[in-house]
């Protein structure tokens, strides 16, 4: 699903050039569930915005389903994206405007989706992540746990291949994030591909696969045992 | 998605309930203003439009050289109109009308043959029937064709008809004017009330048929009364036409001066070009024609466009500023949108969305301001506008305005939110609403500079209205009364006046044609000094009496006063103006005989006095003793007037019990003369009030963003050790340097403006460097106060408090 070739991104200030990436390598298979780690600064979230097609790469090249993406310019990117990609944050990122159910709604409002057929998603995907009693409130009325689970809800109810989780558990406690954990891994379960970026040993043991990012570099990648759902 | 976009922008109104009432109330104030200001120029710009024939009917007037000055006149010999439709194939139609008092246009005594009751009524003048014909004046009663075909008919308005035939049937009646039951008129029609504005508006014509002011008035090509209306066919150039006029010249006017010898008048003949003016434009570009008549200037009419434009576009501005300093809320909402799919496009039409509905609300609310205010600005600016609720076009045009200014103020907005990156947002690298930061203050500065220039123009335009009303006339305008429609006293006139002596109030009475001031009489007559015909000088001779000086102040410079001892000051003496010895180079005028083809020996010479509003220069006169009816001014002794006001109409019901006491004072008619300077002044008082409001409610909203977004740097710096005089003066000091660039840039402009505004008076003020100062220290007092409401609460933070929701 994902490969990446000698991949470079660096950052430029008025002084100094940053390398944040420097030639990764990576691929990534459908249905596979794999974490990112590494300290701060390692270039973790910037591989995964590169991933997501939010970011492009300075150089190296990105194939998507064997399709180019790194060159492409916003609008391609955003064409791509769509519906294909969902995303997962630390910080929820919801729309304090909108209430739970529109929130989740939007990514189909989007892809120009029936009203009808909108609504039969949404209330299925927020029945799936136990928030459906919630639906008409805003985010700010929810805890920090049932906000994640509104953000997953949002990033799979396209229907998308791949999740990708930044930190998804970073501002939860223990409890909530476990449940989060296993709703990604629910989902991995049921073919989802996810890439999660993540500082904790505990949810990088959900993940099939963990590479660890050190000054912009791949330095190791090791396999995990099959994780067993808590349930 | 539209549903979605709706919602949003409904919840974001919600919950930014300060910065949406800015945006809509500012944006409604200037749609209000600008609503107001179409209506008004909708009306100015209506003139004469009814008339279906208007490309082809002209006013006709001259313009000639006269004492080295160009002058443009629009009166005429009786016999003009007749001529130019007989010497000149194209022209269908000519017509004249005459408003001159001197032959009874004007106000007048009305009565219905049989009735006793007088009634006073003005608005009278005298018309051809081919005039009524040229203004396609509509009829309720009676027809247009043959309405003054006859002689003693007269044609009324609906208003009076109405009035004295409440039963309709005015048609056929008799009116009997001035108690002249020798010359009674008929009514043959009454013309129709109508919402169409015209520069010819009143409510009594008498015809000209048959009648002659003086003997041979209708040969004669000397006498210039007559405004003249010509109507010309379909395929007539209008430029060829003027030239082909000259021969009117040649053919009457140059042969009877040449008779006369005199070369001034001939020189002067020679000069004279006949133009042409579209009926339609009477009402607004008439400036420098002489004619008399009240209207309206085209450069006033989209000035003041121009200005409430300004005021709309200051209001955008602030709607362009708060939303782009506010997007620090909307660009995670961006950048989220974006991460799940949605393209920029679509997020430019969500935010122009948002901004349409702004602006629709803005247009409820600000229609609904401009009809609160509508009474308010008609009398201000001497209207009867309205709203136009139940036409169409009104509707459309509200509409589609409001899209477009939604539109317009939407469009910066939605392009520079929906341009942030969304990895820039999410990862907090987007140094939000500073990006736009430059733009911001350049709109400041424009929103401050427009209203800077408003305050110093209001500034000049009262302190010049200040100077005419205070200004040293040359006569005493206090305390003297002016008695109207002395007309009727007839030979009761002087015995009137010898009882008004006996009240112990009053201190002079005179009986004069004239006075000082617009409305009464003025004639033009050539001066020169005997038997130096070479030197002639335009100039007035006024009838006046024994006391005119005496009551209206005027002081002698040297020689003496109309005296009853001399019997020859009753016939051949005159007292001259400063100004006429002047021109004429006369030396030791007293005694010097001067003549205007009969001579007349200078036994007096007073100060210049001003001869009318304070845009005209000071000219030439020459007043004479005469028996006139015109006009009785009274001084008074004290300061009694209720009293005084009292005793004088007790004498005037002895004398003409069927007439009521009508009166002004001479100061009111003097103020009244500069009625449009006090209305422009009005109207910008009002202008630069919505500017400053606007630019002020712009400024608060934007001190309050940046308390907002400074409030963890300020609480830091207090936990640090800031005094309150520090932060306050953080938070200030970048605002008031915006403010002090406005000034800067301002004061030139609005020096221009209002030196070119104070041209048009020839007498005036001349502007100082403190009306820049007063202007500049009350907009930044403004701005100061402005923004000192966010800076103090500011400057007052529990620092605690803010830190910790970090």
């Amino acid at each position: 699903m994902i490969k990446i070739e000698n991949l470079k991104k660096s950052f430029r200030t008025e002084e100094v050039e940053t390398l944040a990436l420097n030639s990764v390598n990576l691929k990534v298979e459908g249905g596979e569930f794999v974490a990112i780690m590494g300290p701060s600064g390692c270039g973790k979230s910037t591989l995964l915005n590169i991933i997501g097609m939010l970011d492009n790469p300075n150089e190296g090249y990105y194939y998507f389903n064997d399709q180019e993406v790194g060159g492409l310019k916003e609008n391609q990117r955003t064409k791509i994206r769509k519906g294909n990609l969902g995303f997962v944050f630390q910080s929820f990122n919801l729309i304090d405007e909108l209430t739970v159910f529109e929130n989740v709604e939007l990514p189909l409002i989007y892809l120009n989706m029936k009203k009808s057929e909108r609504e039969q998603k949404v209330k299925k995907v927020l029945e799936r992540m136990k928030i459906a009693h919630r639906e008409k409130h805003f985010p700010q009325q929810l805890s920090g746990g049932q906000q994640q689970r509104v953000a997953i809800a949002r990033a799979v109810v396209t229907n998308a291949k791949l999740i990708l989780a930044d930190e998804p558990t970073g501002n939860l406690d223990s409890k909530n994030g476990i449940e989060v954990m296993n709703l990604l891994t629910e989902l991995n379960q049921e073919g989802t591909t996810i890439v999660m970026v993540t500082h904790s040993d505990r949810d990088s043991h959900y993940a099939h696969r963990v590479i660890n990012l050190f000054d912009g570099q791949i330095v190791t990648e090791s396999q995990n045992k099959p994780f067993e759902v808590n349930a | 998605m539209f549903k979605n976009h709706l919602k949003i922008a409904w919840r974001t109104i919600k919950n930014e309930k300060l910065f949406t009432f800015i945006k809509i109330g500012g944006l409604a104030i200037g749609i209000a203003a600008c609503v107001l200001i179409a209506l008004f120029i909708q009306d100015e710009l209506s003139y004469d439009q009814h008339i279906v024939e208007k490309d082809n009917v002209f006013r006709v007037y001259s313009e000639g050289v006269y004492d080295g000055d160009k002058e443009r006149v629009t009166w005429f010999q009786a016999p003009f109109a007749k001529a130019l439709k007989t010497d000149f194939p194209e022209i269908e139609k000519s017509g004249r009308y005459l408003t001159s008092e001197l032959f009874g246009a004007g106000n007048k005594q009305l009565r219905i043959e049989g009735e006793i009751q007088n009634y006073f009524e003005s608005n009278f003048i005298f018309a051809d029937q081919e005039l009524l014909e040229l203004f396609e004046i509509p009829f309720v009663e009676g027809k247009i064709e043959n309405a003054l075909s006859e002689p003693a008919t007269i044609v009324i308005s609906q208003d009076k008809a109405d009035k004295y035939f409440p039963n309709g049937n005015a048609v056929g009646n008799t009116l009997i004017l001035d108690n002249d039951t020798n010359k009674p008129y008929k009514i043959t029609g009454v013309m129709k009330n109508t919402s169409a504005k015209s520069h010819f508006d009143y409510d009594f014509i008498i015809t000209m048929e048959g009648r002659d002011f003086y003997p041979g008035e209708n040969e004669n090509w000397r006498a210039t009364n007559y405004y003249t209306y010509i109507k010309i066919n379909d395929q007539t150039n209008v430029q060829q036409l003027e030239q082909k006029l000259l021969s009117v010249v040649e053919k009457y006017l140059i042969p009877i001066e040449q008779e006369n010898g005199n070369a001034d008048d001939i020189k002067y003949l020679k000069s004279l070009q006949y133009k042409l003016q579209p009926v339609h434009e009477i009402h607004l570009r008439s400036r420098g024609i002489q004619d008399g008549l009240k209207h309206s200037d085209i450069r006033f009419t989209w000035l003041f466009a121009a200005i409430a434009g300004f005021i709309l576009i200051l209001a955008c501005i602030n709607f362009i500023n708060l939303s782009t300093a506010k997007s620090a809320n909307r660009a995670k909402e961006v950048g989220l949108r974006k991460t799940i799919g949605a393209f920029r496009h679509n997020l430019v039409s969500q935010f122009l969305v948002e901004s349409i509905l702004f602006s629709l609300g803005s247009f409820v609310i600000g229609i609904g301001l401009a009809w609160l205010l509508l009474p308010m600005f008609n009398s201000v600016a001497s209207k009867s506008l309205f709203i136009p609720w139940d036409q169409w076009w009104f509707i459309l045009i509200m509409v589609a305005s409001s899209l477009f200014i939604g539109f317009l103020a939407g469009l910066y907005p939605a392009y520079y939110l929906s341009s942030f990156k969304p990895i820039q947002v999410l990862k907090g690298s987007l140094s939000i609403g500073s990006k736009s930061g430059k733009l911001r203050s350049g709109l400041v500065i424009f929103q401050f500079t427009t209203s800077i220039v408003l305050i110093i123009s209001t500034l000049v335009i009262h302190q010049q209205m200040d100077f005419i009303l205070n200004k040293e006339l040359g006569y005493s305008k206090d305390q003297v009364l002016v008695v109207k429609g002395t007309s009727t006293l007839g030979d009761e006139v002087e015995n009137f006046k010898d009882q008004l002596l006996q009240l112990p109030e009053v201190k002079h009475v005179t009986i004069s044609e004239y006075l000082p001031i617009e409305g009464t009489k003025r004639n033009t007559n050539q001066f020169w000094e005997d038997g130096k015909r070479e030197t002639t000088i335009g100039g007035q001779i006024w009838r006046v009496d024994h006391d005119y000086l005496k009551t209206l102040g005027i002081k002698l410079k040297e020689g003496r006063d109309f005296s009853l001892d001399f019997a020859s000051d009753s016939i051949e003496n005159v007292i001259i103006n400063q100004t006429l010895v002047t021109k004429l180079g006369l030396k030791d005028p007293i005694g010097k005989i001067i003549t205007n083809g009969r001579p007349k020996t200078v036994i007096g010479v007073v100060e210049d006095f001003h001869l009318n509003n304070l845009k005209e220069d000071i000219t030439p006169l020459v007043m004479a003793v005469g028996n006139s009816q015109g006009i009785i001014s009274v001084k008074l002794s004290s300061a009694q007037i209720d009293s005084a006001l009292s005793s004088i109409a007790a004498v005037w019901q002895t004398k003409v019990p069927n007439q009521s006491f009508r009166y002004t004072f001479l100061d009111q008619d003097f103020a009244l003369m500069h009625e449009d300077v006090q209305r422009i002044g009005k109207i910008f008082n009002a202008f630069a009030f919505l500017a400053i409001l606007v630019a002020c409610l712009g400024l608060f909203a934007l001190s309050a963003f940046m308390v907002e977004q400074r409030k963890k740097e300020i609480s830091i710096r207090v936990v640090l050790g800031a005094s309150f005089r520090s932060i306050y003066k953080l938070l200030t000091i970048n605002f008031l340097k915006l403010i002090f660039v406005a000034v800067l840039i301002s004061i030139p402009i609005a020096w221009y403006m209002m030196s070119r505004w104070l041209e048009d008076f020839a007498y005036r003020m001349s502007i100082g460097w403190e009306l820049f100062v007063e202007g500049a220290i009350i907009a930044l007092l403004i701005a100061i106060f402005t923004i000192s409401y966010q800076s103090i609460g500011a400057a007052l933070i529990k620092p605690l408090k803010s830190l910790r929701t970090e």
